[in-house]
């Protein structure tokens, strides 16, 4: 239970730079999800920090303690890597005692341990059996145990939920954040799927180009994400990058994919990207003058019913190839009887498109 | 001061691993130089230096002595026809074995596989009992066709050094393409027969591709082994045929040294371009190999419900198969019956095995039985010990991953390694034998430390077989697991003595008795280091094998099968054979 901090840390890969003069602060007993796509050096973060690799440069700090300069063996960081490693040897009580006794206690103190995990990660009826015996789910929690009764200074997980099929994800990640909540182990949680870091995190921090781009809770990366790639790693619908931007008369042309958009109001900032909200769409029936809005016209794709009053419906785009909106409205807006196919004509206020 | 503390605890860890790798090295390479470098060298040194002075004088003189040339030539048709003699055969039944599935599939293959693990002589004694003149297929034949005329003849004869060459390495075909066949994954062929392409071409375009490497890699291998035959050629060559391996005997028999170096450096490099050319194989053929989950559907061996075509196919197959199974087995069986059979009617049928458990000398051995016996056993156990400590070692500097995971690197002191280790594979045991005393018969305690030599020529010929046993068991060790087990705190130590060894435990064990096998039917090497005292019960075998009775040389020769099958047994028990080297 340490506050963590990682300073200008760099390392490479095949003589390329995958860390960059890296920063970041975990806060003391935070679950902090790592976000970021596959092969942006997420897993060699973890490697370092778990001192099984040694950066080119930069310092890890625990509280105040420098431990880059430590084994793998004295930092106690609790490593749980992608597959399943347990020791497939040894039985599921042999594979958690296997670090209390590497740290030499008593044997008195070793069964403590182990029934104290065992229950926190209800794993009691696994401790007789061997990692063959059990299914993924279950070594998932075994993993996390033998590198929770260490009473680790920090939690490592990478992926934890990666090799679980659909229908155990959400109730192990649930898991995962109670036992985490309970022990109270600072964690840092590396995963590519943003639904897990809305499931679980305290906090989000978005890394690509091997560095940290963003971080905060999920809300405050969602309402203001830095720039238009974060907004697409973070999955918000209808989001497109700005190809240019032009200012004439207090006015601003935005052109993106899905066409120029004219905003009635002059851009002083640079922007990467737009966004509307599925909810700021209005399906209109006759053909309007109003010539404030922005207006589209796209075909049905497909009609996802919410609830019985309130449907969402994904429209291919007339004008733009292969480009789509998703549109929140209710059933009269829709007027029944729409299906797949017809032609729609939408509106949006400028006022309601967000930059980013 | 903490961290300062810190520091050198970090560097605690990472000297004493270093230090481990360190000292292995050196242990390493202290053993390569003493009983593997320096003798090469020595053999340089002889065959290109000689006492008129002038430097390649006698290689070339060697080199191009038409004799030489003719039976260069000689070994390699010899080595190039058996391999494709197992070809033919060992294909159609690797098939067969990946294809089919029954009751007693897997034992058949390793009982296939005996022959390989036999000591050279006995091959040769199983062979003169069963295709001999006076052998039982001859026999056979005089009386079904109530003449004298014989049906075989081995002796002198290619058809006899080829045929033993087949029966001896045909379970390196059969074994080594059966992963092949089943790595491949069904759904292609069907893919490919959804896409209208028929049978054959399937086979041509889909099926052949992913099996060639390990049809070359198994058949550079059966050459290698075929071209340094030795005591099959020496015997059944019968001075009208030699290969490179006797040639450089018989040179080292009439004292010219300087002649039987020169061919062995010829013989070296040869080798030594077919190992490396193996090793660029079986290495492709690997990679081929790896991430495959799904494989060859197999079928269950049953004539129901097939039309009159498939079951004549079938049954020729299962005919074939028997065939190559009585060709596998009736040498050692033979050689059974042959030691019960009494001289002439009234004797014991135990007479060949009371002779060779007695404290007399039979002639024309150089030293009673009983001593034959002891040191074949001793040499085997310290062989095999020296060896697995050796691959243990090797294994070691070669997968030290704990290290290297660090780094991301090959380090290189492991490339050194995996090198050095590359020529004593492209090594013979009598080119071994011969540096060895050309290195050391100058000292004087040589005629009675000869039996270190001769155990240490084992370790040699041994220590491929050994380390890649140990390697296969390393290779599986998830490397995540090192890691683990250390952010668990483990030492170095604890991580080698929790993790590691028991994960490689079988490996180690199957290895240590296959060298143990190795050693005890060991012929080139020992023949030609070992005097009188030190022989081992090959060389006793092979020095009866000329004498009026077979009876106690079959007896010998049915004591050693069975120590083989055991051993066999054992290493099936614990894990796999390994063909490869």
């Amino acid at each position: 239970m340490v506050k963590v901090k990682i300073n200008n840390l760099s390392m490479k890969y095949e003589k390329k730079l995958i860390i960059d003069d890296f920063e970041l602060e975990i806060i003391d007993g935070e679950l902090l999800v790592l976000l970021g796509a596959s092969g942006c050096g997420k897993t060699s973060l973890l490697k370092i920090i778990a001192g099984i690799i040694e950066p080119e440069e930069g310092t890890i700090i625990f509280d105040e303690k420098d431990i880059t300069n430590y084994t793998p063996q004295k930092r106690k960081v609790g490593y749980v890597p992608q597959a399943q490693v347990l020791f497939p040897h040894m039985k599921v009580e042999q594979n958690i005692s296997f670090g209390l006794e590497a740290h030499k206690l008593s044997k008195d103190e070793i069964k403590e341990r182990i029934t104290w995990i065992a229950e926190i990660t209800q794993i009691q009826d696994l401790l007789d059996r061997f990692p063959s015996e059990i299914s993924g789910g279950q070594k998932q929690r075994v993993a996390l145990a033998r590198a929770l009764a260490i009473k680790p200074n920090l939690l490592l997980l990478d992926e934890p939920l990666s090799s679980i099929d659909a229908s155990g994800r959400e109730s192990l990640a649930l898991t995962i954040r109670r036992i985490q909540k309970e022990t109270g182990i600072t964690t840092l949680y590396v995963t590519h799927n943003q639904e897990e870091s809305r499931l679980i995190s305290d906090r989000v921090a978005l890394m690509y180009d091997g560095k940290i781009q963003q971080i905060g809770s999920v809300i405050e990366v969602d309402r203001t994400p830095r720039n238009y790639l974060i907004a697409k790693i973070m999955g918000s619908s209808n989001v497109w990058p700005v190809e240019y931007l032009e200012t004439e008369n207090g006015n601003s042309l935005v052109s993106t994919p899905i066409g120029l958009i004219t905003l009635p109001y002059e851009i002083k900032r640079k922007i990467t990207g737009i966004r509307i909200p599925p909810s700021s769409f209005k399906i209109v029936y006759e053909p309007s003058e109003e010539d404030k809005v922005i207006e589209f016209i796209g075909r049905i794709k497909s009609i996802i019913e919410k609830d019985d009053e309130n449907f969402r419906i994904v429209v291919d785009l007339k004008d733009a190839h292969l480009e789509y909106f998703k549109v929140d409205c209710n059933k009269e807006m829709l007027n029944i009887g729409s299906a797949a196919n017809k032609e729609l004509q939408l509106h949006v206020l400028p006022s309601e498109v967000i930059l980013i | 001061m903490h961290r300062s503390i810190q520091k050198k605890s970090r560097n605690f860890e990472g000297l004493s691993n270093k230090f481990i790798i360190s000292l292995s090295i050196i242990a390493l390479i202290s053993f390569l130089l003493a009983f593997f470098y320096i003798p090469i060298v020595r053999i340089f040194q002889t065959a290109l230096s000689s006492d008129s002075g002038s430097g390649f004088k006698v290689f070339w003189e060697t080199l191009s002595d038409p004799f030489n040339l003719k039976f260069l030539g000689f070994t390699l048709l010899q080595a190039f026809l058996s391999t494709v003699l197992c070809l033919l055969i060992g294909l159609p039944i690797g098939y067969f074995f990946a294809k089919y599935e029954f009751k007693g599939r897997k034992l058949i293959v390793n009982l296939l596989t005996i022959p390989f693990v036999l000591p050279p002589v006995i091959v040769l004694i199983g062979f003169t009992v069963t295709y001999g003149q006076g052998g039982w297929v001859n026999l056979l034949w005089q009386n079904i066709t109530n003449s004298s005329n014989v049906l075989i003849t081995i002796d002198g004869t290619v058809q006899g050094i080829i045929l033993a060459h087949v029966f001896y390495n045909l379970s390196v075909i059969i074994r080594l393409t059966i992963p092949a066949w089943q790595n491949i994954d069904n759904e292609q062929i069907e893919v490919s027969s959804t896409l209208g392409v028929g049978k054959g071409k399937t086979f041509q375009k889909i099926v052949f591709p992913q099996v060639k490497n390990a049809i070359i890699s198994s058949s550079l291998l059966v050459f290698i082994y075929t071209f340094n035959s030795f005591a099959i050629v020496m015997k059944l060559g019968n001075f009208n045929f030699y290969t490179l391996e006797v040639l450089i005997y018989e040179s080292f028999d009439l004292l010219k040294f300087s002649e039987g170096a020169s061919l062995a450096v010829i013989q070296l490099v040869i080798n030594s371009l077919v190992i490396i050319l193996y090793l660029v194989v079986e290495r492709k053929s690997r990679k081929m190999a790896e991430g495959k989950e799904k494989g060859l559907k197999t079928e269950r061996l049953s004539f129901r419900g097939k039309d009159w075509k498939s079951i004549v196919s079938l049954s020729l197959s299962i005919f074939f198969v028997f065939i190559v199974i009585l060709f596998s087995f009736a040498p050692i069986i033979a050689i059974i019956v042959k030691s019960f059979i009494p001289k002439s009617p009234g004797d014991s049928p135990f007479w060949g095995y009371s002779q060779i458990f007695t404290q007399q000398k039979i002639t024309p051995l150089n030293t009673n039985t009983i001593r034959l016996f002891g040191n074949t056993l001793l040499f085997a156990t310290v062989a095999a010990v020296i060896s697995l400590i050796l691959s243990v070692l090797i294994v070691f500097v070669l997968r030290n991953r704990y290290q290297s995971i660090k780094k991301y690197q090959r380090s290189a002191s492991e490339s050194l390694v995996s090198y050095l280790i590359i020529l004593p594979m492209a090594t013979s045991s009598i080119t071994l034998g011969l540096g060895l005393y050309l290195s050391y018969s100058g000292l004087s305690s040589y005629y009675n430390s000869v039996w270190i030599f001769i155990i240490m020529s084992h370790v040699l010929i041994s220590i491929p077989f050994v380390t890649r046993s140990i390697l296969v068991a390393y290779n599986r060790i998830d490397v995540e697991l090192l890691n683990v087990a250390s952010s668990l705190g483990a030492s170095r130590v604890m991580v080698f003595r929790k993790i590691e060894f028991p994960l490689i435990k079988r490996g180690i064990i199957v290895g240590g008795i296959f060298s143990f096998a190795i050693s005890l039917g060991e012929f080139g090497a020992t023949f030609l280091l070992a005097r009188a005292n030190y022989e081992t019960l090959s060389i006793g075998i092979y020095n009866l094998l000329g004498s009026q009775t077979l009876q106690i040389s079959t007896a010998m020769a049915s004591v050693l099968i069975l120590i083989t099958a055991l051993c066999f047994y054992l290493i099936n028990k614990f894990g796999d054979i390994e063909l490869k080297v």
